[in-house]
Order: C-alpha cells, then structure tokens, then sequence
C-alpha cells in the first residue's frame, strides 16, 4: 500500500490550537469473501483534535460504518485491516488502534477512550434486558455509580421511567437515545457516533446533536458519521466527505458549506432541498470492484483523461485537503 | 433534511453457516474410504467367502495377529473376517430402510406440502407427535411385535426415521410455492400434476437424495442399536450389532478386540458418509454464498 | 421479579397442546395396537409361558375368555385404552406382574440416569462450547469440534464397552456393571453413586457433541450480532460479553432444542443400561420385546412419549418465561 503523506486538517479554528487525538494514517480495511474481495477503506488519513467535532459524510455503502468498526476492532474474522491508528492519551503512550490487538482494545480503549453509538439501534440492544440494567453494567464496568443512570437518560432526552423497559417496548427514537447514553456512560474522550439521529424527530435531533458539541466544548472529541448534511453544519468543526471508501475532501465546515472543491461535495450540496434539490446523477460503484482511476469520475461533469489516474490528496488554499485532479476553484479565503 | 439514501443495514459481512466444513483432501479421502467399504462389502462373497455358521473352538479369543488382524471370537471366529460381512449387511439394511423412510417422508411431506393449508397443519402436528416418540423404543416395539428379522429390522427402522425427511420435503415444497417461476407455471395454465413433476420434483429431488444419504448412518445406528440388543438380525447371522454384542462377552474374559472392528467400521464408514455429505450440502445449498450489505 | 405476567397465557398453552397432543397419541395408540393384534404371538401362551407346552387346550381357551384376545379387535382396543385411562396399565406376560409395578421399581433409576446426564451434558456444552465460540477457529475450537464429530459418529453401546475396557478392566477404577457391588448386602448411596459414574459419564458424553456444536455454532453466530458488538464497543468485560450478552440470547432457541433431544436421550438411557447391567427401564424393554410383551412395551413407549411430551411443553414455557418478547397469550 502506498502512502501519502498525510496533510492534517488544520483548518478549524475552534480547534486549531489543540492536540491531536486520534492520528489515522494510511488506513485500509478488505474483506475477503469467497469469490470478491471488498475494499471497504481505502489508504485513509486524518486527524481528530481534542475538542474538535470531526463530520464524515458520504451515500450509504461508502465505508463509514466500517471504519467505526476498524477503530474498535470490531470487524469480523474475514477482514484485514492495514496502516495505523494512533490515539494519544494524556499522560500514556499512544496507542495503535490498529495493531495493538483485541485485549488492549478491550482493556484500555473500548468504552472509556473510544465510545461508539451504533447504528440501528433496534438490533444494538440485548433484547433480552432492560435500558437500566445494560446502562448499570456498563457504569460498573467502567467505575461509575450505577445511580448515575437516571441523569444520563435525561442528558439524552429520555424519560428515565423508559428505562425499566425492555428494548422491543420501545421506540426507534427512544432505542436511539438508549444506545447514545449507554455510548456517554462510560464518558469517552473521544465519541463515534453513527448515525446518531435515527428516527428522532427535529427537536430531538437538535438535543443530541447539541449534546454532541458541548461534550467537544467541554474538551472531548466526536467523530460524527452521518448522511444528514445538515446536521454535519450545524455541529460540525470540520467535515470529511467520504466516497467509494476513501476521504474526497476533509475542511473546515464552513469553507466546505460554501465552496465545496472536490466535484462530489458540491454534488451533494446540490442535492440538498434547500439548494438545486438535484440528486446526484448516477450510481456509486460498487466495494469489489473499484476501479484504479477516480472513483468519482463516472458521474464527474469535470472528468478529463488525467482522471484515469487515482488522484492524490493535496491541501487546499485556505486550509483541509480534495483528493481530485481538477477541484473547483475555492475562490479567495475568508 | 437531506437524506442520501435509504438507511443501510449495518455492516453484516456474510457469516458462513457453521457445521462440519471439510476441504477438498478430506472429501477425497472419505470417498475413498466409502468406496473400499461398498466394493468390499460386495464382492466379499467372491473374494472372501464365509460359513456364517462355522466355528473353530480351538482358535477362541486369539489376540490380533497376522493370521487373525482383528484377533478371534468366542466361538474362534475370525474378527476382521466377519466384520467384512457385518458391513455388508448393516449397509445393506441402512440403504434399505434408509430408502422406505425416504418414500415415507416423502410422501407425507410432499401431501403436506403440495395441498399447504389444514392438511399441512394436521399432518406436521402429527409428525411433531410422532418426533416426540424415543425412536428407539418405538423401534423395539415394531420389532418386538413383527418377531425380530430382516424385515422387521427394516421396517422398524424405516417407520421411524421419515420424519425428518417428511419436514426436509415439506419445507422445501412450501418456499417453492412462493417462488414467481411456480406462478408463472400455474398462470401458464400447468396442471398440478406437471407443476408437481415438471417444476417441483427437479427441485426437491437433490435435497431428498442428500437425506436419504445422510439418513443411512442413522439407519446403520439403529439396526446396530437392535442388534446388539438381541432384537435384530438372527443371532449366527455376522452383523456389527451382533458382533458388538458377542464382544460384550468376550470383553469381560480380556478378548477386548471382538468387538472392537465391528465398532470403529461404523465409526468410520459414518464419518465418511458425514464428510461427503456435508461437501455435498455446501454445493447444494447456494445460501452458504457470502453476501454483503455495507 | 416481574416475571409472572409474561405466563399469564400459560394455561391457554396448555390446553391448545393438550388438544393437539391427546388425538395424535390416541391415534398411535391405535396403530400400536393394530401392530399388535396382528403380531403371530398368542397371548394366551405367552401368558401361560412354559406351562403352556403341557397345558391342555381347554385351559388355554379358558384363559382366551379370561382376557378377551377372542373378541372383536375394537373391543378389545376400547377395553385396553379404557384400563390404560383409568390407571390400569395391565399385566406384563413376560415378567408376571401387574405393569404398573415393573414401571414403578424400574422407573426411578432410568430417570436418575437421564437426569444425571442430563445435567451434566448442559452445564458441560454450555461452558465448552461458549468457550470454543469465543476463540473460534483456536485450537481448542478446532479440538472441540473434531471430538465431537468423532464420538457423534460412534454408538452409544460401542463406547459404553470402550469406557468399562478401560476404566472397569484395565484401569480398574470403577465397577463394569450393576448397581452395587455382588458382597453387598443392603444398597448405600456411595456405592450406587460409584456405579453410576461410567453409564452417567457414557450416556452424558455420547449426548454432549450434539448440544456442544449447537452451542458452539449458536454463540459463535450470535458473537457477531449487532447487540453483541455493541456491548464489545461499550468495553464491557470478555466474561460478561460472553456468558451476560452472546450466551444469554444463544440460549433461547437452545431451550426448546433441549426438549427435542429428550427422544434420543431415553434410546440412549435404554443402551447404556443394556451394557452396564443396570436395573431400569431398558433391561425389562428388552426382555418384553424378547417375550413379544405387549402390554408392557405399550406402556412404556405411550408414557415415555407423554414424559417427552410434558417435557417439550416446559421447555417452551420457560422460553416464554426467558424472552420478554414472546407473549403467551398473543
């Protein structure tokens, strides 16, 4: 696998001047399945700071998910997973999520360092226990008093009565804030929340949405995974647009919002209602087989020969990188 | 809100269905192995022929050796020689019965299957019955009543082991029906006999065979079972069971070798059998192919 | 606990299998008998055993009419399931006495024996075959597994010989057979417990490999479920994952499998009894199948079934009891 040399996003200005986190470099995760092999991520870069509220944003089925899984090792047996991962700590040496293996991750990273929120959370519950007592064994196993499960249930905007029910008695929206306060309990520094506004209605997405950024606020970290844009402006420091299982463009959110370099960003801007409510012309190639050129030139109106070679990631004025050979002229920087 | 697409399902890499999983050596090994055991069994009669009744009371419970591999019986009979034999019998009788519980099963769950509704209820609540009978003393019951015998052996074992084909065949009939080249046949103007024998038998068939296959270590168990029980097969007669209850005796002089072939040819004839099969079912059943959502 | 209103429809349950159940058992009573009356055995001989070479015609046609083998076979069918409902099993011509008490002295050990193994079998499959699932495709996985499938594929007779070859005859660590020792006088608790060591052990293992693989395969599938991943992510301890998340939900389809295997349990109880000489049910079944002793074989395999039957239906109540989603009464 070929490195690139890995261009930070250094463009936030709420969180230009803190540590990095998490340092992801070169990442790549593949399954092999009996007759395809599937390049779920593909050589992916980038750095969360502490602080900083990180938006991946992408169609379904470009990778993001899997990545959450490759950050806690939670990937099942037929995946390989290459390149590095590292998570700092204060006050420890860093941690390569990549190779450090199952019991390290179970010891020291799961839960307390790296929180995640699954997605769908109809199936991410045990079916067979109540909210309070998932939420009190994860508070015991991470050394918390088990009273504390009431006051996470509302921090969520859940009705702590909710609780002593059994997961099939609730909700879409209640089972997504169950699995978001079970993600807080054990209060990670660094949050993986997929698609964390599942089901909820507006004013309820805006509470967890909100809850997301004063945890950043208060000085831990969020890696928002999402295919709401909207949401991603609202909250987001900087926003990482994902294609066919690599990273197009990483900026800051507002730069990205209003002049998006890379031909898919400004597509999918374009599809929002608010704007042309254009939907992205044509489909997104599929994982077994992707093609060494770009993978975005298909359905690029810019494309040109030069695209038939894969485009590197390259920094962009004003700050963040586009992977593309012939990105739209951001303009002057603000 | 601008939703990109339809909510995926998480990331569910195909699980391989878990159950025996040989490779390529082991299937060519267990072939081989089911090979030598049926051409044996039947041309030992040319090869090797045997006195069922004769004894040697001078060579009793002779330790394995070069003139005797699998040592002698009570009766100074050769081991290995009569356990040649006892497979020969015991897979004749497991194909055998295997067979009739196939035809059983098969026409009860292709009833149930083909007419669905009431008479599909019924019938599976009387297999389910049935399933809850020990099928072993159903089967000395059988046995016991018919005078024990060859046929009786077969019966006993056929009458109880077609359940599982009967729900096998049902099953597979029924997830056929909802099938849209079935209604195209139907709405074609197919009777039901030719959409029973042109587009539902090519169907079922392979997986029939594959449980009548799988059902012959059964049968050889049981008619074992019966055996060594002393309500089998006529008790001169060289037959594992028989063999394994003879031994039974010798092993408390010390002659634990007398039944010690009859078992393990079970052991490994059922093995092999298991092994085939199950390469068998991974080809059959195209559900063990990976699939992916991402 | 709030666990009783989820078994509120517990009785409606039963009645609808009641409902099922006694038709399908009265209609195999009927085949049984059918069987039978048309089995070449002569009762009225059998009855009379070794007596009946020298008995004279006129005795053997007195004890015809006694017991009615002359009459019309539904008379005689009614006449039998009528006693049979009423309690009275009948009289087993082979062991000359009433069936009831050959079941009442024989039953006690061939239950003692199932559940001994029984138990043992569940505590042993849950914990290895968690274990295996946990590691899978380790070493002990790997090892689990082809043990299993070896012993699967060997009769239950064959290995019960094996294990006294080996523990009663070379080793001489525990008795071959028989429930106490041929000195003893009166029957002690240790000495039937060291007797029942190797037919428990035998019956137990030769079970094990089916429940082992169901749980290993069970676990190792639900090891990947959504909720169990979840509880992963969360940094809840490998125990807990395992035996608190993974295993708790493998468990509940495993609960109504247990209830199936029942069948094969009693053939297997009946086998090992036959080997190691064991007071039982399964020696008195051989000698009534021998003697072509229908009342007693009748009896035995309706019952059996019935057990079986009661069993099943515990087994899914306590799979209503343990999964909040399944309502009795829906």
């Amino acid at each position: 696998m070929t490195t690139t040399e890995s261009v930070p996003a250094e463009a936030s200005p709420r969180a230009a001047a803190s540590q990095p986190l998490l340092a992801v470099d070169g990442l790549g995760v593949e399954f092999r399945l009996r007759d395809a092999r599937v390049h779920a991520v593909s050589d992916l870069s980038l750095t969360v700071r502490t602080g900083e509220l990180l938006a991946i944003v992408g169609e379904s089925g470009c990778g993001k998910s899997v990545l959450a899984h490759a950050l806690l090792g939670l990937l099942p047996g037929n995946a390989t997973t290459t390149g590095h991962a590292l998570l700092h700590h204060p006050g420890a040496d860093p941690v390569d999520l990549v190779t450090c293996g199952q019991r390290q991750l179970a010891r020291r990273v799961r839960g307390r360092r790296v929180g995640l929120v699954p997605q769908s959370p109809a199936t991410a519950l045990n079916p067979v226990r109540t909210g309070r007592r998932l939420l009190a064994e994860t508070l015991r196993a991470h050394g918390r008093d088990r009273a504390d499960a009431d006051q996470l249930a509302v921090d969520v905007g859940l009705d702590p009565a909710d609780l002593d029910r059994y997961p099939h008695e609730l909700s879409g929206g209640m089972a997504q804030r169950l699995v978001t306060a079970l993600a807080l309990a054990p209060d990670p520094s660094l949050l993986i929340a997929d698609e964390p506004t599942t089901g909820l209605d507006r004013p309820l997405v805006d509470h967890t949405l909100d809850l997301l950024r004063r945890r950043c606020d208060n000085g831990a970290a969020v890696v928002l995974i999402t295919h709401d844009l909207a949401a991603a402006r609202r909250v987001a420091d900087t926003v990482a647009v994902m294609y066919a299982s690599r990273i197009v463009e990483h900026r800051d959110t507002d730069q990205l919002f209003t002049a998006p370099a890379h031909p898919y960003a400004s597509a999918l801007l374009d599809a929002l209602p608010d704007r042309a409510f254009r939907p992205v012309p044509g489909d997104p190639p599929m994982l077994t087989a992707l093609p060494p050129a770009c993978a975005f030139a298909p359905r690029c109106p810019r494309r040109t020969d030069t695209c038939a070679d894969r485009p590197q990631s390259t920094p962009v004025t004003g700050g963040g990188t586009v992977a593309c050979h012939h990105p739209i002229p951001t303009g002057a920087t603000t | 809100m601008a939703d990109l697409a339809a909510r995926p399902p998480l990331l569910r890499v195909a699980r391989s269905r878990l159950r025996l999983r040989p490779g390529r050596a082991g299937a060519v090994v267990a072939g081989l192995i089911l090979l030598v055991a049926i051409v044996g069994s039947l041309l030992a009669p040319l090869l090797w022929p045997l006195d069922q009744s004769a004894v040697a009371l001078d060579q009793t419970r002779m330790a394995p050796s070069w003139t005797h591999l699998a040592g002698t019986d009570d009766l100074g009979r050769d081991v290995a020689h009569r356990t040649v034999y006892g497979l020969r019998v015991s897979l004749l009788v497991g194909a055998v019965a295997a067979l009739v519980a196939t035809v059983l099963g098969g026409v009860v769950g292709g009833i149930a299957g083909t007419l669905g509704g009431r008479v599909d209820r019924i019938l599976m609540r009387i297999v389910d019955t049935i399933a809850a009978m020990p099928h072993l003393l159903l089967g000395i019951f059988i046995v016991a009543m018919l005078r024990p015998s060859l046929g009786a052996v077969i019966a006993s074992v056929g009458l109880t082991h077609w359940l599982s084909t009967a729900r096998i065949v049902r099953s597979e009939l029924l997830s056929l029906r909802t099938r849209p080249f079935i209604d195209a046949a139907i709405s074609g103007g197919a009777g039901r006999f030719r959409v029973l024998t042109r587009h539902l038998l090519p169907h079922v068939l392979p997986r029939l065979a594959l449980a009548t296959t799988l059902m012959i270590p059964h049968a050889v168990w049981h008619e074992t079972a019966l055996s060594f029980l002393g309500l089998g097969l006529p008790p001169h007669l060289a037959s594992l069971g028989n063999m394994i209850n003879d031994g039974q005796g010798s092993l408390l002089t010390g002659a634990w070798w007398a039944s010690l072939a009859p078992g393990a040819v079970i052991v490994v004839v059922t093995l092999a059998i298991a092994v085939l099969a199950a390469r068998w079912r991974d080809r059959l059943d195209p559900r063990v192919r990976a699939e992916l959502h991402l | 606990m709030t666990r009783s209103p989820r078994l509120a429809g517990a009785g409606a349950v039963v009645r609808r299998r009641l409902l099922v159940a006694l038709p399908v058992l009265a209609a195999t009573s009927v085949g049984m008998f059918a069987l039978g009356a048309a089995s070449p055995v002569d009762p009225a001989k059998q009855y009379a055993g070794a007596a009946a070479f020298t008995a004279s015609e006129e005795n053997l046609a007195q004890l015809r009419a006694n017991w009615g083998v002359d009459d019309p076979l539904p008379v005689q069918y009614l006449r039998w399931i009528g006693n049979l409902v009423q309690g009275d099993l009948g009289w087993s011509t082979s062991r000359h006495e009433p069936v009831a008490s050959v079941l009442a002295a024989r039953a006690g050990w061939t239950l003692l024996l199932i559940g001994v193994a029984l138990a043992l079998v569940l505590i042993a499959s849950l914990l290895l075959g968690a274990l295996a699932a946990y590691r899978r495709g380790g070493l002990f996985d790997s090892a689990l597994r082809a043990a299993a499938y070896a012993v699967q594929s060997m009769p239950v007779f064959w290995l019960g010989l094996a294990a006294i070859a080996v523990f009663a005859l070379a080793l001489g660590w525990m008795p071959a057979g028989g429930l106490t020792d041929v000195t003893a006088t009166s029957t002690s608790w240790s000495d039937v417990a060291h007797h029942l060591i190797l037919p428990v052990g035998v019956l137990a293992v030769s079970q094990a490999p089916w429940f082992v693989l169901f749980v290993r395969d069970a676990v190792a599938e639900s090891m990947r479920d959504d909720h169990v991943l979840a509880a992963r992510a969360r940094g809840l301890p490998g125990r807990t994952v395992l035996f608190g998340h993974a295993l708790r939900t493998a468990l509940l389809p495993f609960l109504t499998l247990v209830g199936t295997h029942l069948p094969e349990l009693v053939g297997g109880a009946v086998l090992v009894e036959t080997v190691f000489s064991l007071p039982g049910l399964g020696a008195v079944t051989v000698a009534a199948a021998l003697g072509s002793d229908f009342p007693l074989l009748a009896a035995i395999t309706l019952i059996t079934t019935a057990v079986v039957l009661a069993a099943n239906l515990a087994t899914d109540l306590a799979y209503a009891a343990a999964d909040p989603r399944v309502r009795l009464d829906g």
